[in-house]
């Protein structure tokens, strides 16, 4: 269809409306004063990323996306706020210092990050071909990790086993002093 | 739909983290922002494993490795931020001055 000029088809008004959706609520996840919103905000932010996922064929990291960050993380996180804000004496508002600062330092960023993206030769010639048209399904991504990639995939069970015993440590209270 | 969109969108949500990192001060609020610029990562990597069309799709399985990272950064986190507020009944970064000589 054509709007103001352009031909847009309907690949690029999904990913456009995707994209806003992600990048409003990943500012919503900086800006809200009140941090129980902002982790709400991150899950909303988190299923825009699986959305893009899904949208550039890649439907088994959309599950993984959805499954892990927006079931699992941002339920922790919520949890973790529930336990250490005491909601009567400090409350779930947060301060934001130095905003002004903060935005220039940031933006200064996006504008080197922008002007690289925009001007590089090897991007545009990525571009051509659109994203890969035959989805890489389960079996492509379970074939890649258990051949060309076992040994860091063993290595992450390694480290998950790691994790789980220090969070049990760190997290469980001293006998002494309880 | 070109790769640079992509790339742009990741960029906003880096920057966005960047952002946030600077302004939150406290633990969690930091947790969130890091937890943007992962995903903003995250996107770049799949990107370019979708559209440079390699025999093997590494972009993605670096990606399932950085979510399992950043599972794990975040069980470890939460937990150190939830003993400091036993200890010191805040979580606020810039007063927490137990590891300072």
């Amino acid at each position: 269809m054509h709007i103001f000029g352009f031909y847009i088809t309907g690949y690029q008004v999904a990913f456009i409306a995707v994209a806003g959706i992600t990048v409003l609520s990943a500012i919503g996840v900086v800006l809200l004063p009140n941090i129980l919103r902002a982790a709400l905000c991150l899950g909303l932010m988190l299923f825009g990323v699986a959305g893009i996922y899904a949208l550039m064929n890649a439907p088994f990291l959309a599950a993984v996306q959805v499954m892990i960050y927006v079931g699992a993380i941002t339920t922790m996180i919520i949890l973790a706020i529930f336990l250490s804000h005491r909601v009567m004496k400090i409350g779930f508002s947060q301060a934001i210092y130095n905003p002004l600062l903060a935005a220039a330092a940031a933006g200064v960023m996006f504008l080197f990050l922008f002007v690289t993206v925009a001007n590089s030769v090897w991007v545009r010639q990525i571009s051509a071909g659109g994203p890969a048209k035959s989805g890489a399904g389960i079996d492509a991504v379970a074939t890649a990790l258990l051949q060309p990639y076992v040994f860091p995939f063993e290595l992450a069970s390694v480290v998950l086993l790691a994790v789980l015993i220090g969070a049990v440590v760190i997290a469980k209270e001293d006998i002494e002093d309880a | 739909m070109p790769i640079s969109w992509i790339l742009t969108v990741g960029a906003m949500l880096f920057c966005i983290g960047l952002f946030g990192m600077m302004v939150r001060r406290s633990a969690i609020g930091m947790l969130l922002s890091i937890e943007l610029m992962l995903n903003a990562a995250n996107l770049n990597l799949v990107a370019f494993g979708s559209y440079l069309k390699l025999p093997v799709i590494a972009g993605q399985v670096f990606a399932v490795f950085v979510i399992t990272l950043a599972a794990a950064e975040a069980a470890v986190g939460l937990a150190i931020v939830i003993n400091i507020y036993r200890n010191e009944q805040h979580i606020d970064a810039d007063k927490i001055s137990a590891m300072k000589m």
